[in-house]
């Protein structure tokens, strides 16, 4: 047992600290003094990046003539950008080609070898080449957010945020199979999308990717919706992807790997498609403090183009 | 040593449970126009469940009543405890209790938009209804902040007398600080430094758990500390249990002067017969006696100054005073986007005035309210030092009827037996 002195000190010491504690609290949690929001995310470290691991460079920017861009793909070496009620289509040395106005606000764009695939938020708008209007997919439900298109041999795949899924059409417009990323019916979830960023492409192979945001993964799939193989990035740090849904866009670099592009934490990565993280093409002191996400696009010399919608700019980046 | 070793190992393992709520990601914005869905508060207690904690609480007074005064038996009430522990500690998270319920009965007299439930009221006053009639038998056994330190106690000390009327004071000034606070709506403080609401919750801030355990740890050596220097119920049960019917006895017949159960009490509410000298200078105690009383109506008008003095300090912890003084001195704070306190208000709608006129007539609240606490602590004091000099003839060692928890250890140190009917 404790001698009387040594408890006596003891007790000495837990009084000071009952009384620190009363009344540090009570000084510290008054009006006006209170700590900081408890609530607040703090995401200050997650925005710092090793310089070590930025691997691009801005090379080039060049300003659009249009207030809102929206989405943008890369076809044949010219970019294809949508924002306001425009269609731009611009050289990859910035130059303006054609602009052809829209009777809609577009969303996203997809281009192949004959036809120029625009999404509305509830319809697929065709033009061809020189812009001439073909035709108008429209039979999509009321709730329907076409936040994602791609194309591959006559197929056109959309990605619906809203309804979270993603449909099959030919290139006629008759839709041919819908799916959710289930695995199965016992799957308890598909595709989680908790915001209007739901993207899905395909590469040089064929290969169809469709971004999971909610599961922060992108998942390889069949053209008939069957799940082929997937990755997840959910480290806190740079490698991985952070916030409520992520990546927002990607896109492919010739050979394969990807590029994504993350909103929240504005930021560019690369990736293999094994889910590797290669290096980061834009870090987030690159974009404007709580600005919107940039859609992402490469060009046959691995370029990396981002339409900045608060710079209203094409930024052009390329590997060190 | 064994226990000690229990008991600190048992703390420890509790300390991780003091976990940080924050949010993971922050809210996704939507540009598709979605509606965020209203946030949907946990359903309160069934009604029927709290009348249930009221039956209980009726069960484990009267339980404990009989086992202190009828039964005689410790280990009853030991056991007892742990059930109290259990079920109004770790299962009912310690709230409502009716330590807290103090504050919910005094903003429902001044706050007429404040309604209290029936079980509240009666957490609040059965309770006392016991202590009146048996003692403090809801601090022996149905209390889950006073069962937690019970069960802590190793070696305790005596502490002197005159630091125990000293610390003694404390109770009476956060009784009248909570009642104050409550009354105008400003904050319920014994809530606030609950210290082992947060133990029986395990989700305390880390300086609460600190505070607990610093209790705890106190307890080990100075019985029931918080309920000894800190509880404001423990005020009232006390003024109850002074006029107790029947009250715990040490001795179930007659006291036989052995001195055993002199050390039997952690908390040093035995009191002892009369001395002789004591007796003899009696008459010298007249003579205090007088100087004391007529002092009395000075440390009230003193209290009801300093309390007078006092009361613009204490009503800037409430919210609309506070908001009201800061933006009447630096309204540029109004654009202060960092400013919780100053972003709350502006968002709310209310205007200027109104709440210039709510602090008003807040802090009018805490001028009354001051004076008047500051007069009950003068007269605790002034009381205190008469109770010094009152004498009071005594035979036989028996518990003080205030302070005694009826917690039954000296009854387990008396060797006289229980007399056969």
């Amino acid at each position: 047992m404790m001698n009387k002195k040594g408890i006596y000190i003891f007790l000495i010491i837990l009084a000071v600290i009952i009384v620190a504690v009363i009344a540090g609290d009570f000084a510290r949690n008054r009006p006006g003094k209170r700590p900081s929001n408890p609530f607040e995310y703090n995401m200050g470290d997650l925005k710092k990046v090793d310089p070590e691991q930025i691997i691009y460079r801005e090379t080039r920017n060049f300003k659009l003539k249009m207030e809102e861009p929206a989405g943008m793909t890369i076809f044949n070496d010219q970019i294809y950008v949508t924002g306001d009620q425009l269609l731009q289509v611009i050289t990859t040395e910035g130059r303006l080609v054609r602009e052809i106005s829209l009777p809609f606000k577009p969303l996203t764009v997809e281009v192949n070898t004959s036809r120029i695939f625009v999404s509305a938020r509830e319809s697929i708008h065709v033009y061809d080449h020189d812009g001439n209007p073909l035709a108008e997919w429209t039979g999509f439900t009321g709730n329907s957010y076409l936040s994602g298109i791609a194309t591959y041999e006559g197929n056109v795949f959309i990605a619906d945020a809203a309804r979270r899924r993603v449909y099959r059409f030919t290139e006629d417009g008759e839709k041919e199979l819908e799916f959710e990323g289930k695995v199965s019916d016992d799957a308890l979830h598909g595709f989680i999308v908790p915001s209007g960023c739901f993207d899905l492409a395909i590469n040089e192979f064929g290969d169809l990717w469709v971004a999971n945001p909610g599961k922060h993964a992108l998942e390889n799939y069949t053209f008939n919706g069957i799940l082929r193989g997937y990755w997840t990035s959910q480290f806190s740090d740079v490698k991985g992807f952070t916030g409520c849904c992520n990546p927002a866009f990607f896109t492919f670099l010739p050979g394969g790997n990807m590029i994504t592009s993350e909103k929240g934490i504005l930021r560019i990565k690369e990736y293999k498609p094994s889910g590797e993280f290669v290096g980061v093409v834009a870090e987030p002191s690159r974009f404007m403090e709580d600005g919107k996400v940039s859609d992402v696009a490469s060009d046959s010399q691995g370029r990396v183009y981002a339409a900045d919608p608060d710079k209203k700019s094409i930024r052009v980046f390329e590997k060190i | 040593m064994k226990k000690l070793i229990y008991i600190l190992l048992s703390l420890y393992l509790l300390m991780p449970a003091v976990l940080y709520g924050q949010q993971r990601f922050p809210k996704p914005e939507f540009d598709s126009g979605y509606e965020q869905p209203d946030v949907i508060a946990p359903e309160p207690r069934a009604m029927g469940l709290e009348y249930f904690d009221v039956l209980v609480l009726l069960g484990v007074l009267s339980l404990a009543s009989w086992l202190a005064l009828k039964k005689r038996s410790r280990q009853g009430i030991l056991w007892l405890s742990i059930f109290t522990l259990v079920y109004f500690g770790f299962y009912r998270e310690g709230c409502i209790c009716s330590v807290g319920s103090i504050q919910n009965l005094v903003l429902s007299f001044a706050d007429p938009a404040y309604v209290i439930s029936a079980t509240v009221l009666l957490l609040f006053l059965l309770p006392l209804i016991f202590a009146l009639f048996f003692g403090r038998t809801f601090c022996a056994a149905g209390c889950p902040l006073g069962v937690i330190q019970d069960l802590v106690i190793i070696q305790p000390v005596s502490l002197p007398f005159w630091l125990r009327k000293t610390l003694g004071l404390i109770p009476y000034i956060y009784l009248a600080l909570a009642v104050l606070y409550a009354a105008t709506g400003t904050d319920f403080i014994i809530c606030r430094y609950d210290p082992f609401v947060g133990i029986y919750r395990m989700d305390a801030p880390y300086t609460m758990i600190v505070l607990g355990v610093a209790f705890l740890l106190m307890g080990m050596f100075v019985g029931r500390p918080y309920c000894r220097f800190f509880c404001p119920y423990g005020v009232l049960l006390k003024w109850m249990s002074k006029f107790s019917r029947w009250h715990l006895t040490i001795t179930p017949a007659h006291c036989i002067q052995c001195k055993l159960c002199t050390t039997s009490c952690p908390f040093d509410a035995i009191d002892y017969p009369s001395e002789e000298k004591a007796i003899a200078g009696s008459r010298a105690g007249a003579k205090k006696f007088v100087v004391y009383a007529v002092l009395v109506p000075v440390w009230v008008l003193a209290g009801a100054f300093v309390g007078m003095k006092s009361h613009t300090m204490l009503s800037r912890s409430n919210q609309d005073v506070y908001l009201a003084e800061l933006l009447i001195k630096h309204p540029e704070v109004k654009s202060d986007p960092d400013n919780l306190d100053v972003q709350t208000f502006l968002s709310s709608g209310r205007t200027m005035e109104t709440l210039v006129e709510d602090a008003r007539i807040v802090r009018k609240k805490f001028y009354t309210g001051s004076i008047i606490a500051g007069a009950f602590i003068g007269l605790v004091i002034a009381m205190t030092l008469l109770n010094q000099v009152i004498y009071r003839r005594r035979t036989d060692y028996q518990p003080n009827p205030g302070d005694c928890y009826s917690c039954g250890r000296c009854m387990d140190y008396c060797p006289v037996e229980k007399p056969k009917k």
